[in-house]
C-alpha cells in the first residue's frame, strides 16, 4: 500500500488494509492534526483531503485510498508560509482549542476549491453543517471561510457577506 | 400551519471566581538576559485563551513587547499552583496572579535600571521595551540592556511571583451569609424565535446579547466566548437532552447523530455589545465571560416561544415534542385566592406520596 | 500600554492553524499499553462475583486492577472543604450506575485489552434503580445509601438563604405566583475525549498526561489513590481540546497510574466518544420550584425556593454547584425577603458535575421564565418588570454583599436599544444608582444602600 501524504510519497505502508486511514496518519506515520473526535463518522475532526476531496479519515479503510493524494493541516502550509484558509483561521480567531480546526480548514479549502470567491455563507454553513465545534459558535469559522473564499480571486471583488 | 414570530427577554447575573472563594492562582515570572520574558503559570487553557490573555496581562505590566512573552502553562515540575481553569476565575484570580508577579518583576527590573542610570527607581518609568527617568525619554534604555547588565554586570536575578486568592467563605448554616465570588458580571438575551405550530420547531432567528465583563483584555476572545456560548446555550434551550425520558435513565446514546449538538446551520444573526464596568480587584477592571455567556439564552428562548404562541416550556429542552404537547394542552395556571400556581402536577407536593412531607415546600 | 484591550494575535493561533497542538492523545511513549475498562451494564447492582483471572492471562494482558489495587480507593473531589468522598475509583461490592468502572485493563493493544474485558467474570444481581428525585423521600424507592437519598450539609440537610421576614412579605403580596422549572442534564461533548497516559520514570516518578481543565487539583487526587507525595507525580497539560467543566473529575488518571507502576510501561487510559457521552459526567437535571410573593405593580417582595438537585450516584461537585445556586437564586435583582432551600438528591444514573455556569445555569433559567410569567399574570412590561426590581449599587445580596457595581441596568438599557426596544418615562432613564429623588418603597429600605440625608 503507498500513499502521497502532502506531496511526500510513502511506500510500503506496514499498516494492515482495513486500517482507518486515520491511523495509519497518526501511528504509522506520526502525523497528528487529523484527530480522533468520535470515531464514527460524526464529528469531522477526522477530516483529510484525498485526491481533493473531503473524507472522514476514521471511516476510511487504507485499502480504499491506495496510492491516493492526502492532505492534512501540515500540507496545507507552514507557519512561515501559510494558506489563505490557513491565514484567515488566524487572524480571523476561528480556532479556540484547536481540536475541530484541522478538519474544518480542509473542509473549507475543498468548498473554495470548487466553488471559489462566489460561494455563499448559506453554502459554507451547509457544507460544513457535519463538522462539530464547541467552542467558537461557528461565528468566525464561517467568516474565516468567507475571507478565504473571497482571497481566490484575481480582481478585487468585496467578500462574501457573513452576518454574525 | 403557521410560523408564529415571537420575542423574549433574559437579564442574568454571574460570579467571578470559585463560589466561596479559597481558590488561589500562584505565578513566577523572569527575564532572560536579553529581557524577554518567560512567564510559568498552572492555569490550563482550554481554548477561551487564558494563555494569551495572561501573556497581555504581563507584557503590558513589565513594560515589554507583547512578543516578547513566552508563557509556559505545560507541566507542574515548572509551574506553580492554579486550583483550575473552572468557576470564571482564569482572567480573574489567574490575571491577578499575573500581575502582581508582573508588578514585582517590574520592580526587580527599575531597580537595576535605576542603579544603571542613577535614578531612584521610583522616578522611573517605560514600555514596549524601553524604561526611561519620568519626562526625559530621550535618556531612554532599553529593557534588553538592563537584563545584560543584570546577568552579567550585577549577578542578579529578574523575576517576580506572587500568589492571589481571596480567602474561603463559609456560609452560616442557617442564612446562607457570606461572601461568594470576586465580583458580579450582568448580562441581558434578547431572543427572536420563529415556531411552527404544525410541527413544534423552533428556529431561532436572532439573539441580541449585551454583557458587563469588566474591562475585555482582549475583545476578539471576548466576542468567541459570546458566540460560543451562545451556541452552547442554543442547546440546552432546544437540542440537548442527556435523557430523552427523565425521569427515566435512557440516554440519548454514545454518539453525534444521537445526541445532538448545534451545527452551524442553527447559527442565529448575532448582535453582541460588550460593556466594560469595571471590578475594584481584578487585573485591569476585568471580571468574567466564560461562563456567563451560555446562561441567558435558555430563559430567552423559552420567553419567546411564550410570545409566539402562548405556551410556557418550562422542561428543557424545548424540543418540538414539548411544543406541540403544550400546545394541545393550552395549561392555564391553577388560581387559589391570590395564589397563581403553575404546573402544579411536577412540584415534589404533588408527585410525592408523601404530599411533600421531610422538604420545605414553597408553599407550607 | 499597549497589549490589554487589544486583539492580540491569539498565543496558541499558529500552532491550531497548522495542525501542530499537542494533545493528549498525540503523545506517543515507546511501548505505550492501551487501557480498556469493564463497566457495568446494571444502573443499581450488587457484585456478587468477580473474576479477573482468565482476562489476566489472554494474549497481550500486561495489568489487571480492582477496586482491591487501590491504596486508598474513596478521595472526595470536595474533601479540601471538608465533604468526604463516596465514591470509589473501581466498584467495590456494588454499582450505583449504568458505565460505573469495575476493572481496568491494560494491554498491548486496544483489541486485546478489549477482549481481555469481555473474558472477565463478572455476576450483578441486579436491584431496581432509583431514579426520580423528587420521590427521595417516598417509603417504597430505593435507597442509595443507608442513610437515604440525599446528601446532607453541615447543619441542616439543605443548603439554606435566608434574609428579612419572608412570611410577611407574602402576607402583604397581592399575588403570589409559583412555577414549576426542570433543565435537562446534558453533556459537555467537547470535540477532544478525556484522556490520561501515564508514563513511569525511571527514577520512580510518574509523568501523566492529561486533558485536566486542572492540573494541580487533578494531580492531588491521583496522590491521594496512590497514596504518594505529590512530588512523585508530573502533570503535563495545559491545551485542553474543550472542557466545559467536564474535564475535571479526573476519572482516567488514577488508573493509568496504577497500571503504568503495575506494569512498568506507559499506559494511555483515552475515553471512547461512546465512553464520553455515556459514561462521563453531564450536567445536572435540576427541580425548581419558585413562589413570588407581587406586588400588582410589579414589585417582588419576597421570594420562596424549593431546588433538587440531580447528583446522580455520587456526590463530585454537587454540593459545591448546589451551594452555588442557592447563593444566586435573587437573580439579577433586589428582593429583600428570601428563604432558598436546596437539597442535593442521588440517583442512579452517572454522576453529574461541573458545567459551563454551574448551578446558576438552572438558577438563571428558573428565574427569567418566572418573572416572564409575573409579567404575563400582572399585564406588565417585561422590561419595566425587570427594571424596577433590578438590583442597584449598594444593595445586598441573598447572602448578605453589598455589591459595588451592579449593571443589571446598563445592560438591560444597552440590550433595549440594540433590540430596538423603546423604554418609556422612567425606565428610560434609569442608571445602576437609586437616583437621590427616586421614591423607595419600604418594604426595599432593608436591602438597598444607605441613602444620603438631605440628597
Amino acid at each position: 500500500m503507498r500513499l502521497i501524504v502532502n506531496g511526500v510519497e510513502r511506500e510500503d505502508l506496514r499498516s494492515a488494509p482495513m486500517t482507518p486511514l486515520l491511523d495509519v496518519l497518526r501511528e504509522e506515520l506520526g502525523i497528528m492534526s487529523p484527530k480522533p473526535g468520535c470515531r464514527a463518522g460524526g464529528c469531522g475532526a477526522c477530516t483529510v483531503l484525498v485526491n481533493g476531496e473531503p473524507r472522514r479519515s476514521c471511516l476510511l479503510p487504507l485499502a480504499a485510498t491506495d496510492g491516493a493524494q492526502i492532505t492534512t493541516a501540515e500540507g496545507l502550509g507552514t507557519p512561515g508560509d501559510l494558506a489563505p484558509i490557513q491565514r484567515a483561521f488566524l487572524d480571523g480567531y476561528a480556532s479556540q482549542c484547536g481540536y475541530c480546526t484541522s478538519g474544518m480548514m480542509l473542509a473549507a479549502q475543498a468548498l473554495i476549491a470548487r466553488r471559489g470567491p462566489g460561494v455563499t455563507r448559506d453554502e459554507i454553513a451547509e457544507s460544513l453543517s457535519g463538522h462539530i465545534c464547541r467552542c467558537t459558535g461557528y461565528v468566525n469559522i464561517l467568516a474565516a471561510v468567507a475571507a478565504a473564499a473571497a482571497e481566490t480571486s484575481s480582481s478585487n471583488e468585496p467578500a462574501a457577506e457573513a452576518t454574525g | 400551519m403557521a410560523r408564529h414570530r415571537g420575542t423574549g427577554l433574559a437579564a442574568i447575573e454571574y460570579p467571578t471566581g470559585m463560589n466561596q472563594a479559597g481558590d488561589p492562582s500562584q505565578v513566577w515570572i523572569k527575564l532572560k538576559p536579553d529581557g524577554h520574558v518567560d512567564v510559568f503559570t498552572g492555569t490550563c487553557d482550554l481554548g477561551q485563551g487564558s494563555r494569551t490573555v495572561h501573556a497581555q496581562i504581563a507584557a503590558d505590566t513589565i513594560g515589554v513587547p507583547y512578543d516578547w512573552v513566552t508563557l509556559d502553562n505545560s507541566n507542574t515540575d515548572s509551574s506553580p499552583l492554579c486550583t483550575g481553569t473552572f468557576a470564571s476565575r482564569g482572567i480573574f484570580v489567574g490575571g491577578n496572579a499575573i500581575r502582581r508577579a508582573a508588578v514585582k518583576a517590574r520592580e526587580a527590573l527599575l531597580d537595576v535600571a535605576g542603579e544603571m542610570m542613577e535614578v531612584d527607581p521610583a522616578d522611573l518609568t517605560g514600555e514596549e521595551g524601553f524604561v526611561w527617568p519620568l519626562g526625559v525619554p530621550a535618556k531612554k534604555m532599553s529593557v534588553s540592556e538592563v537584563a545584560l547588565a543584570a546577568t552579567w554586570t550585577y549577578g542578579r536575578m529578574i523575576t517576580g511571583q506572587a500568589a492571589y486568592m481571596k480567602p474561603f467563605s463559609a456560609p452560616d448554616p442557617d442564612t446562607g451569609e457570606c461572601e461568594p465570588h470576586y465580583a458580579l458580571s450582568y448580562g441581558v438575551c434578547v431572543a427572536d424565535v420563529e415556531v411552527c405550530d404544525e410541527t413544534g420547531d423552533v428556529q431561532v432567528r436572532k439573539l441580541v446579547q449585551v454583557y458587563d465583563v469588566g474591562r475585555a483584555i482582549n475583545p476578539s476572545l471576548v466576542a468567541g466566548q459570546i458566540h460560543g456560548g451562545a451556541m452552547m446555550g442554543l442547546g440546552l434551550a432546544l437540542l440537548e437532552e442527556s435523557y430523552p425520558d427523565y425521569p427515566g435513565v435512557e440516554h440519548r446514546g454514545g454518539e453525534f447523530g444521537s445526541y445532538v449538538v448545534p451545527s452551524p446551520l442553527e447559527l442565529p444573526a448575532m448582535e453582541d455589545r460588550v460593556l466594560e464596568n469595571p471590578s475594584a480587584d481584578g487585573p485591569f477592571g476585568a471580571k468574567a465571560i466564560g461562563e456567563m455567556a451560555s446562561n441567558a439564552q435558555p430563559p430567552a428562548i423559552v420567553n419567546a416561544i411564550h410570545d409566539a404562541v402562548g405556551v410556557w416550556i418550562t422542561e428543557l429542552p424545548a424540543k418540538p415534542e414539548r411544543v406541540l404537547r403544550a400546545l394541545r394542552e393550552r395549561a392555564e395556571p391553577v388560581r387559589r385566592g391570590k395564589r397563581v400556581v403553575f404546573d402544579e402536577a411536577l412540584s415534589v407536593r404533588a408527585t410525592s406520596s408523601l404530599d411533600g412531607a421531610g422538604w420545605l415546600l414553597i408553599d407550607d | 500600554m499597549k497589549a490589554v484591550g487589544a486583539s492580540t494575535p491569539r498565543y496558541d493561533g499558529i500552532s491550531a492553524v497548522t495542525g501542530r497542538s499537542m494533545f493528549v492523545d498525540d503523545v506517543r511513549p515507546v511501548g505505550l499499553l492501551h487501557v480498556k475498562v469493564l463497566r457495568s451494564a446494571q444502573h443499581s447492582a450488587r457484585i456478587a462475583r468477580l473474576d479477573t483471572a482468565a482476562a489476566a492471562a489472554m494474549p497481550g494482558v500486561r495489568g489487571v486492577i480492582t477496586a482491591a489495587d487501590v491504596p486508598r480507593l474513596v478521595v472526595g473531589a470536595l474533601e479540601a472543604q471538608g465533604i468526604p468522598g463516596d465514591e470509589p475509583l473501581l466498584a467495590l461490592d456494588e454499582v450505583r450506575y449504568l458505565g460505573q468502572p469495575i476493572v481496568a485493563v491494560a494491554a498491548e493493544t486496544e483489541a486485546a485489552a478489549r477482549a481481555a474485558v469481555a473474558a472477565i467474570d463478572i455476576e450483578l444481581q441486579p436491584r431496581e434503580p432509583f431514579l426520580d428525585i423528587r420521590l427521595a423521600l417516598d417509603p417504597d424507592q430505593p435507597r442509595i445509601t443507608p442513610e437515604g437519598n440525599r446528601f446532607h450539609y453541615e447543619k441542616h440537610v439543605e443548603r439554606r438563604v435566608r434574609r428579612g421576614d419572608v412570611e410577611r412579605a407574602f402576607e402583604q403580596a397581592d399575588v403570589i405566583v409559583q412555577g414549576v422549572y426542570r433543565p435537562a442534564a446534558i453533556e459537555h461533548a467537547p470535540v477532544e475525549t478525556q484522556a490520561a497516559v501515564a508514563i513511569p520514570e525511571p527514577d520512580g516518578r510518574i509523568t501523566i498526561h492529561s486533558t485536566t481543565q486542572a492540573l494541580y487539583y487533578s494531580m492531588s487526587i491521583v496522590a491521594e489513590h496512590l497514596k504518594v507525595p505529590l512530588g512523585r507525580l508530573k502533570f503535563v497539560g495545559g491545551q485542553v481540546g474543550g472542557g466545559f467543566g467536564g474535564k475535571v473529575d479526573t476519572p482516567c488518571e488514577s488508573v493509568a497510574a496504577l497500571l503504568a507502576l503495575r506494569t512498568g510501561r506507559p499506559v494511555k487510559y483515552a475515553f471512547t466518544r461512546e465512553e464520553e457521552m455515556l459514561c462521563s459526567s453531564v450536567r445536572a437535571a435540576w427541580h425548581i420550584e419558585i413562589a413570588d410573593a407581587v406586588t400588582s405593580d410589579g414589585w417582588i417582595l419576597g421570594r420562596r425556593t424549593l431546588t433538587l438537585h440531580d447528583a446522580g450516584a455520587y456526590s463530585r461537585l454537587s454540593p459545591y454547584g448546589t451551594n452555588k445556586h442557592t447563593f444566586h437564586m435573587g437573580g439579577a435583582y433586589t428582593i429583600p425577603n428570601v428563604a432558598f432551600n436546596s437539597y442535593v438528591v442521588w440517583t442512579n444514573r452517572v454522576p453529574s458535575s461541573s458545567m459551563r455556569g454551574f448551578g446558576v445555569t438552572s438558577a438563571s433559567f428558573a428565574i427569567e421564565t418566572h418573572m416572564e410569567r409575573i409579567a404575563s399574570v400582572l399585564g406588565m412590561d417585561s422590561w419595566e418588570l425587570r427594571l424596577r426590581n433590578a438590583t442597584r449599587t449598594g444593595d445586598i445580596s441573598p447572602t448578605g454583599v453589598r455589591l459595588p457595581d451592579p449593571s443589571a441596568v446598563a445592560t438591560l438599557r444597552g440590550a433595549a436599544d440594540a433590540a430596538g426596544v423603546r423604554l418609556e418615562g422612567a425606565y428610560g432613564a434609569m442608571t445602576d444608582a437609586r437616583g437621590p429623588g427616586e421614591h423607595i418603597p419600604e418594604h426595599l429600605l432593608p436591602a438597598i444602600a444607605r441613602l444620603q440625608v438631605g440628597a
